[in-house]
């Protein structure tokens, strides 16, 4: 029998394209034991330290992006289709995107409560639990805390603490590496924070703006406070009475600082800045946000770094 | 004796790993394979038990989330019944019409927002109830409940499975058709306040849906490819029985860059329309790019659809929108682009072609428009439409749509 010589021109395009399909489909088990997907790339970086060359990793979003409005686009429930691990921040900073991803995927292993699935959040102390009555009016708040933890490089170490167990769990034959990498990661956090504290004790207490309520946990970890923020209210624009009302702080208090992630518009901070005298600091909002930032330990250094610049000048 | 046999092996197998463990501290390395073939061991003792178990045992750090982490109230957390109640959503839309020509005769067959003739009318679209659930270990649960004016309408109620092998998923209950890209959506969804003409013309005078089950299939393939077929019983137009219809769909998503990616989707449907060897065949192509910066809320959306259909031996006329002879296709299309600025507002622009309706004269009726949205926040929008329609024949004229819409409580996030 004869093959026709379309058919045969056909298969030999399509044969190819298969196999490369395929190939790239496959993900590489020789080289890494477990494939973790995280929703930010903060997580991510967690991930590689702890993990190393036993896991591959990849993040969900960019460090440049605003957490809350990932788009939920089916490439991204491509790359959970294969995780062994999914690793997310919780307190529903992700709620808008990434359940109908997980549903997606098809993958039971990365549903909540499964083992592979970690809740950075359930590692931590979480700050900002509304205690009192909640409603939209307040903004579209968090209900369950402020997720914004991982610019605290306490609880930074947290979470590869948890990361590390969950992996070694996933993988018990190389426990004793992730121990160990996480050792080694908390040496060099340890003597960054010890460098870091020294920079930032001279401005504990001194006052800040910041744009929204992401700035929590590094003001707790710095000792720095809180004097306002941009926008009170999460999601809905600042009225002019309320930045106003942050210029007289800003001189009644002498507010000097207004901090800003660099995915954050800074046009409202710029209108406090320009009547208050204040100056505007523009932060990494995450690793990879920044070039500066390549590494969980890089992106701290950026932000305290930025900030202690800020107060300084 | 055989079972005998085979007890006493998997007792001495199930003990094995104990009597190693007692006899060393060291802790059990047992290898995957070895796991595997344990688990098969109990499974055929089980007597074919699911091969794997969805939500099994939380890890410690979940179940630190999800319980008390320390000793709770008297008698127990009288709360907690509340985390066992679904999401409850709410979202209410509300439009104001207005039309320069006569819509009502000239143009009908567009779901129900015109009013009479240079008369400003209000119309309550619909108050859309959403109750969203994950059911058991095995599946979800969305329900969507549309009370407007012409009654209560359960739009969707189907039941998501989320542990089946091989990459497949199956929905069962009652679903909008997973035919093109925007018959799946919920109006407040729509970037336009309305649908295009040729989708209420050509695929339902709703929404295409019905009582049925969907099962897709993602591939394993490095782009997102997923092949979905469906059985259901749809009603597409007043006054039609209801018809077993079978849809098949593929859905294809590719990423050209860092902000900017692709989908296209092929559908095909065919609806036995009751007669022996009637029936009615729809065809669709839908294509979705959307170009977004990852570190900006701005984005630019551009798609369209292109329906078709064709009946068979149905009776004419069937009493649907420009029905058309037996053996003749059909056609309709739109395409829109729509800007997102930024968080607060969007426009966009969209030109449509569809069969006209009612009492105009037969042929291709086309739509020009433009949409305005504000975003006071993310829970509520009010939009601005206005179009210019022309009709074969030289009528036609200004339509213009302000709408309100609001969503209270939690409501699940939708797919891209």
């Amino acid at each position: 029998m004869t093959v026709p010589k379309s058919f045969a021109m056909l298969r030999s395009i399509v044969g190819p394209l298969a196999m490369a399909a395929l190939a790239a489909a496959t993900p590489s088990p020789a080289r890494a034991a477990l494939h973790v997907v995280t929703t930010v790339e903060g997580l991510a970086a967690l991930v590689g330290e702890v993990g190393g060359d036993r896991v591959s990793v990849e993040s969900l979003s960019k460090g440049v992006s605003d957490p809350h409005f990932v788009d939920a686009n089916p490439m991204l429930a491509v790359k959970l289709r294969n995780a062994s691990l999914l690793v997310d921040v919780g307190l529903e900073l992700e709620i808008g995107w990434l359940p109908p991803l997980v549903t997606q995927a098809r993958n039971p292993d990365i549903r909540p409560g499964e083992k592979g699935r970690l809740t950075a959040a359930s590692a931590i102390q979480v700050l900002d639990v509304p205690t009192g009555p909640v409603d939209r009016s307040m903004g579209d708040l968090h209900p369950q805390g402020n997720p914004h933890f991982l610019n605290d490089p306490r609880r930074g170490l947290e979470v590869a603490a948890a990361i590390a167990a969950r992996l070694s769990e996933l993988d018990p034959t190389g426990a004793a590496t992730y121990r160990s990498r996480l050792e080694a990661f908390r040496g060099r956090l340890e003597e960054r924070m010890a460098a870091w504290d020294k920079e930032l004790a001279p401005f504990r207490g001194r006052k800040i703006f910041t744009q929204h309520r992401t700035l929590t946990y590094f003001l707790d970890y710095s000792g720095l406070v809180d004097a306002g923020e941009m926008e009170p209210r999460p999601g809905v624009p600042p009225p002019p009475s309320h930045l106003a009302e942050l210029v007289e702080i800003a001189r009644a208090q002498k507010v000097t600082e207004i901090v800003v992630e660099n995915f954050y518009d800074a046009k409202s901070a710029e209108v406090v800045a320009r009547h208050s005298g204040a100056k505007v600091v523009q932060i990494p909002g995450d690793v990879g946000g920044d070039p500066g930032a390549r590494t969980y330990v890089d992106y701290v250094d950026e932000v305290v770094s930025r900030i202690v610049g800020g107060l300084r000048s | 004796m055989f079972r005998t046999w085979v007890a006493a092996c998997a007792a001495v197998a199930l003990s094995a790993p104990a009597l190693a463990e007692e006899q060393s501290n060291e802790p059990p390395t047992s290898t995957d394979a070895d796991r595997a073939r344990l688990e098969e061991e109990i499974r055929s003792e089980l007597g074919g038990a699911p091969s794997k178990a969805p939500g099994g045992p939380a890890v410690a750090e979940d179940r630190a989330a999800a319980q008390a982490s320390g000793p709770g109230p008297t008698g127990g957390n009288a709360l907690a019944r509340l985390l066992l109640l679904p999401d409850v959503s709410a979202i209410a839309s509300f439009t104001g019409v207005y039309d320069g020509y006569d819509v009502a005769n000239l143009s009908p067959d567009r779901g129900e927002l015109y009013g009479p003739k240079g008369q400003p009318t209000f119309i309550l679209q619909e108050v859309e109830l959403g109750l969203q659930a994950v059911v058991d270990p095995y599946f979800r649960a969305d329900i969507f409940v549309s009370f407007s004016p012409s009654g209560v309408d359960v739009e969707e109620a189907y039941a998501t499975t989320l542990a089946l092998p091989g990459n497949l998923q199956i929905r069962a209950g009652q679903f909008f058709t997973p035919f093109g890209r925007m018959n799946q959506q919920h109006p407040h969804v729509w970037e336009f306040v309305d649908a295009p003409l040729a989708r209420y013309r050509l695929l339902a005078q709703d929404t295409l849906s019905g009582p049925g089950l969907v099962a897709s299939w993602l591939a394993p393939t490095p782009w997102f490819l997923q092949l979905e077929l469906a059985a259901q019983t749809t009603t597409p137009f007043d006054g039609l029985s209801p018809g077993f219809t079978g849809d098949a769909r593929v859905l294809q998503y590719f990423s050209l860059t860092d902000a900017a990616s692709v989908g296209v989707g092929l559908s095909g449907a065919r609806r036995r329309e009751g007669a022996p060897g009637a029936y009615r065949d729809l065809g669709g192509v839908d294509v979705y790019i959307r170009n977004r910066p990852p570190s900006s809320r701005s984005y630019l959306a551009v798609q369209g659809e292109l329906y078709l259909r064709k009946f068979q031996d149905t009776p004419v006329p069937g009493g649907e929108p420009g029905q058309m002879e037996s053996g003749v296709p059909q056609n309709g299309w739109w395409t829109q682009a729509f800007w997102r600025q930024d968080a607060y507002l969007g426009y966009g622009v969209r030109y449509e072609e569809a069969p006209a309706a009612g009492a105009s004269a037969p042929g291709t009726e086309q739509r020009l428009g433009g949409v305005l949205d504000w975003y006071p926040s993310e829970f509520s929008r009010i939009a601005l439409e206005t179009s210019w329609d022309w009709l074969p024949g030289g009528n036609g004229g200004f339509e213009g749509l302000l709408h309100f819409e609001f969503g209270i409580g939690a409501h699940g996030a939708h797919p891209f």
